[in-house]
């Protein structure tokens, strides 16, 4: 018919063009770009929340410990030495354990080329104590002495274990003095991509949220020069599509891939899935001030409620270990010898009936944007609802889950869940006494429990710690025993670190005491 | 208006529309019946059976189950009830708030007109579903705020639709003439004004009922919706992701829900402009 | 001219007002900004010394006066968890939107028309039925859903197309793309950068197919039942009478009619992409401005979030002016209104 002739006409030929044309691109083979040589790729969800290495505090610590140096490292659980020399070859410290002197090593350089002098570690010192993200773990420094430039002595007000704060991932960097008088003119100085740092990499580029591009130091201290001069790093939000990005081959390596994945890449040949110890653990406060919850034998009864090997097993998907407290394995004061609790649901009905306790209703509150919280939060629930107690979830963005929980401590949840870690690698001074002791506005001890043995026991320990560490471990496994006994927690899992390597490639192992950190001068092909 | 819609027979005019309305029946059946249809109603409210994580569709678990080990299909048919809720909730606060102040404005004119179509102009100066997602960030995740915030949303085009509604109606003669004998405004409201409102009104609700979930269902995918163990779709959209290379099931399933709900409603909401509206239907 | 005027003017109103509105609801609700800024360790004494340095402890009609008179300066403030300033940060995005849009409505543009014309055509038959439940499907299906199946099935299983990401990682060291709009596809092939244009095109298909989906509903419907309504006009009929050929009818007259209210609809659906992007950045991880709002929202950075939505108003104002603008110069009697 006419209106069929009508239509043989421009406009589908037109549609006839655009078709073939996004066929073709379909069909096309792109010609795979070649590898850039001598760059190694990675995507990771570490996102960078200041490029200031006094204010750092948070996820950047995964590019930093390539850009910046402590004086020492702290080496991964079970080997000796403890330390390796970074920044300072040698330290010794007072029998009193109240004074400590670092012999800096020759030759090292900032990326301007001026050189890493007592005068440098002072300023970063003395800098990070004030205006630091993490400078409260110099709490015990009173003054920093530079009587040559390769030494540093350092007099503390209370003994203090030194060499494990001077090597803490967050606080500890020693910074070019430059740059620290920069930062103080503007306090963006840094964020453009900026580093005043003396480590094997330096920032070459920086696109915010999208990208950053280390180029390797030449003129770095160690003899080992790093087998990649470029480490190009793909920031990308979510765990799935930096895993997707490894196994299609956009990048080498990729890391936070999700725990649910592992399973499937445990199969591929292409990869190992190697398990580690990680710092982070679960734990869930009871709101101790509310009650029947203020009765310790209610929330000895809770405990039994739980089938932990399932929370681990959902929670982790079957990596991880049932907690010992809130000292994770792996972490000085971990005493493998404190007890667990067990499932045993008859027995903790019984309980609760002889305090007296009904149709308990609970209020458990979590952060929403984790995702193995979101996973394992409702097996406590069905726990809960199968020894008579109601449980009502909440899941909140953690802002607004902290924000409530200090807020109004008497009418907040009656039980919080969240995933914690150590500053670095003391959780006597840190979980020990930040989660349980008590205190007058609550920050972290969000149990608002108010115990003055455990208290005193912790102070103890805190101020052997730094000259008689056996001494200290007696006391920081009483005050562990103690929160056995009095449960104002739940002790959930401590959290295993699951890095999946493509075999291809030999990279550094996990260390414990730098979580979130990478170290890509290790990097090799194998 | 009884007339018109005493024949329901135009909910099966064509084949589309009826499969539609079978959809949509279903939909709303699962909805209420969920406990009595699902074949693992306890799973579907959000008991977890650890035992059976990752199955896939087959025999036993006819759509497979998710991480925590429920059954999809049941946890899918719990999960038209956060739906319906929403839907019905959104809309019908909507339509309440946005139809009075319609009234007022449409009836009163002046400066309440002014004010109450200036605010309208407003909320609807924002790109849809923007205001919702800013709303719902700082009140917190959750259904009750998701709702809140869709509401905040939603209710500008009611009120814009039945101002313009209830202005021409007040300019008729009849009407004039009714107000100026002394009646009511009540009564005038009522009788003149709401009687020829209902027509669009009730197209505009149907046309929304389904974008509604599908707002619903996005909030909850970015996670500032219902939250677990909540049977939402979205939620579970969301929770599949993950696992969406190898589990596949648990977000294509639940998404085909929404999509399913959205588009039922859709067409239902056609054939409902399309039957009142018949200079379109002639074609 | 009064007219004008009139619509800027109101615009301003609306500008100032939902900046207001967004202002608010970020001080009402409390949240600690430390968590953003400094890290999920954050200490007392630092949330409070930062809540001094952002100036969160002055009155709020303080605070909001201040917010205004930066913006109008172009300081739209520092994000609280980049540390980058807002207006940068949205300046370095928007390109790899706007392009994903353009992608998306042209598609939708060309083929929805297309297919709502063609459906018109042959109405009633198996032709038109196919395509009248293509476009309600297309504005029924969730945006997020439909990306995850693509992905899913053409990266993940048939491995056609790229899962995520603008380009490959590798481009920037083998064909790097020199900027001379800002818009990488345009800017590599002005460049004569073909290599990066077939990269960047393969990438785009997903994503752009994606956000194309409900415009392209919305406009084969509008074409279709336009064009219905059109041909049943009297004129037309008259037009026929008098003998003018069909295919004169159709394109002379008919279309033409038809068309101008599908500008409208394609400026207010390309409106509706904007929050569209929202899911379909998130899901494909492309680097615009949909996948820093919903990082924005989540990590409750409002600096970001109140730039995002001033942009977003901005964008939904500017659209509609155009849209506004091209439908009266096709229909005079529009500004009559």
């Amino acid at each position: 018919m006419s209106m069929k002739t009508a239509f043989s006409s421009p406009r589908v030929r037109l549609i006839a063009v655009v078709s073939t044309a996004l066929l073709a691109v379909a069909s096309l083979s792109i010609p795979t770009v070649a590898q850039g040589a001598g760059v190694f790729k990675v995507a990771t969800s570490a996102a960078v929340t200041t490029w200031d290495p006094v204010q750092s505090f948070s996820t950047e610590a995964f590019y930093m410990t390539n850009i910046y140096e402590p004086l020492l490292w702290k080496n991964p659980d079970g080997i000796t030495p403890e330390y390796s020399p970074a920044l300072a070859t040698s330290w010794t410290s007072s029998k009193d354990g109240k004074t400590w002197t670092f012999k800096l090593r020759a030759g090292a350089t900032f990326h301007d080329g001026s050189p890493v002098n007592s005068a440098a570690v002072k300023a970063s010192f003395d800098s990070s104590k004030k205006i630091g993200g993490a400078g409260f773990i110099w709490d015990p420094l009173k003054s920093v002495e530079t009587p040559s430039d390769d030494t540093v002595v350092l007099t503390l007000s209370y003994a203090a274990p030194m060499d494990l704060i001077a090597s803490s991932t967050y606080g500890a960097y020693i910074v070019n003095p430059k740059a620290l008088a920069a930062v103080a003119a503007d306090s963006k100085y840094y964020e453009s991509g900026k580093d005043g740092g003396s480590g094997p990499y330096t920032i070459s580029s920086y696109k915010a949220g999208s990208s950053v591009v280390l180029s390797a130091y030449g003129k770095h201290w160690a003899t080992d020069k790093p087998d990649y001069s470029t480490i190009d790093i793909s920031i990308v939000p979510d765990g799935i599509t930096a895993q997707q990005m490894m196994t299609s081959g956009q990048v080498d390596w990729s890391t936070n891939i999700p725990l649910t994945s592992m399973a499937t890449l445990k199969k591929n040949k292409k990869y190992s899935v190697i398990t580690y110890k990680s710092p982070f653990n679960y734990v869930g406060y009871f709101n101790t001030l509310r009650a029947p919850l203020n009765n310790p034998v209610v929330r000895q009864a809770l405990s039994m409620a739980l089938n932990y090997r399932d929370i681990t097993a959902i929670g982790g998907q079957g990596y991880g270990t049932q907690a010992r407290g809130v000292v994770p394995a792996g972490i000085y004061p971990y005493d493998p010898a404190i007890p667990q609790y067990s499932m045993a649901r008859a027995k903790a009905k019984t309980m609760l009936d002889r305090a007296g306790v009904k149709d308990l209703k609970i209020k458990i509150t979590y952060a929403s944007e984790n995702s193995a919280e979101a996973r394992f939060v409702p097996l406590i629930k069905d726990a809960f609802a199968a020894i008579g107690v109601t449980a009502e979830v909440q899941g909140i963005l953690f802002n607004q889950q902290w924000a409530a929980a200090k807020k109004d401590p008497a009418n907040a949840q009656d039980l919080f869940i969240v995933k914690y870690w150590p500053t670095y690698s003391d959780a006597g001074v840190d979980n020990l006494w930040s989660l349980f002791h008590s205190s007058t506005k609550p920050f972290f001890n969000l149990s608002y429990w108010k115990n003055a043995a455990y208290d005193k026991l912790v102070d103890d320990a805190i101020e052997l710690s730094g000259s008689d560490k056996a001494a200290a471990q007696k006391l920081y496994s009483q005050a562990m025993m103690m929160l056995y006994t009095e449960a104002p927690g739940l002790y959930l899992y401590d959290e295993a670190q699951v890095s999946v390597v493509p075999k291809k490639f030999s990279i550094p192992k996990y260390n414990i005491n730098y979580p979130f950190s990478a170290f890509f001068a290790g990097v090799k092909l194998s | 208006m009884k007339t018109k819609l005493a024949g329901l027979s135009f909910l099966f005019k064509d084949t589309l529309t009826t499969i539609a309305t079978v959809m949509m029946s279903i939909f709303i059946g699962a909805a209420i019946f969920a406990p009595w249809i699902a074949p693992f109603p306890k799973e579907g409210a959000g008991q977890t059976n650890v035992d059976n994580i990752y199955i896939g569709p087959g025999w036993h678990h006819v759509l497979g189950t998710d991480e925590l080990g429920r059954d999809l299909l049941s946890r899918i048919i719990y999960g038209a009830r956060p739906a319906l809720l929403i839907a019905l909730a959104v809309v019908g606060f909507a339509a309440i708030i946005g139809t009075l102040l319609g009234l007022i404005a449409g009836y009163r004119g002046g400066w309440i007109d002014n004010i109450i179509m200036r605010v309208s102009e407003l909320f609807l100066s924002f790109p849809p579903l923007l205001l919702s997602l800013v709303a719902v960030t700082f009140l917190g995740p959750g259904l009750v705020n998701a709702l809140i915030a869709l509401i905040i949303s939603w209710w500008p085009w009611y009120a814009r639709l039945i101002r313009v509604e209830a202005s021409i109606v007040r300019s008729k003669p009849y009407v004039e003439i009714s107000a100026a004998m002394g009646v009511p405004d009540r009564i005038i409201i009522v009788r003149h004004i709401l009687r020829n409102v209902t027509t669009p009104l009730i197209v505009q609700i149907a046309a929304d009922l389904g974008t509604v979930i599908l707002a619903a269902g996005s909030l909850a995918f970015i996670g500032l919706g219902a939250q677990p163990p909540s049977a939402d779709w979205g939620l579970m959209v969301a929770q599949g992701r993950n696992l969406i290379f190898d589990q596949w099931w648990i977000s294509t399933f639940s998404g085909l829900a929404i999509f399913l709900a959205v588009l039922s409603f859709n067409i239902i909401g056609d054939a409902l402009r399309d039957h009142f509206d018949p200079r379109i239907a002639r074609q | 001219m009064r007219i004008l005027w009139n619509r800027l003017s109101s615009a301003l109103l609306v500008l100032c007002a939902a900046s207001f509105i967004t202002f608010t609801l970020a001080r009402v609700i409390p949240s600690d900004p430390a968590l953003a800024y400094i890290g999920p360790k954050a200490t007392a004494a630092d949330s409070a010394k930062l809540r001094i340095t952002l100036g969160l402890d002055q009155p709020i009609p303080v605070q909001y006066f201040k917010y205004v008179w930066q913006t109008l300066h172009g300081n739209w403030g520092y994000s609280l968890s980049t540390k980058q300033p807002v207006l940068q940060e949205i300046i370095n995005r928007l390109p790899a939107t706007l392009e994903l849009i353009f992608f998306a409505m042209s598609f939708a543009v060309i083929f929805g028309v297309a297919m709502g014309v063609y459906a018109a055509k042959y109405r009633g038959r198996l032709q038109d039925s196919v395509i009248r439940i293509m476009a309600i499907a297309g504005v029924s299906m969730p945006a997020f859903w439909l990306g995850l199946l693509l992905q899913m099935l053409f990266a993940g299983r048939l491995t056609w197309f790229p899962a995520t990401g603008q380009f490959d990682i590798d481009l920037k060291y083998e064909n790097p793309i020199s900027k001379v709009t800002g818009f990488p596809i345009f800017d590599s092939i002005i460049t004569g950068n073909f290599a990066a244009t077939l990269n960047g095109l393969h990438h785009m298909v997903l994503p752009a197919l994606t956000l194309s989906a409900y415009s392209f509903g919305l406009l084969s419907r509008m074409a279709r039942a336009n064009l219905l309504e059109v041909m049943s006009q009297d004129y037309i009929k008259v037009a026929r009478a008098y003998g003018l050929s069909e295919r004169l009818v159709f394109f002379k007259l008919a279309l033409r009619n038809a068309l101008p209210p599908i500008v409208t609809v394609t400026g207010l659906s390309t409106a509706y992409l904007i929050t569209g992007t929202f899911f379909v950045e998130q899901v494909y991880n492309w680097p615009g401005i949909g996948s820093f709002a919903v990082n924005s929202l989540l990590s409750i950075d409002y600096p970001a979030i109140m730039g995002i939505t001033l942009l977003a108003a901005v964008g939904y104002l500017v659209i509609n002016f155009i849209v506004d603008l091209i439908h009266s110069k096709l229909d005079p009697r529009v500004w009559m209104r």
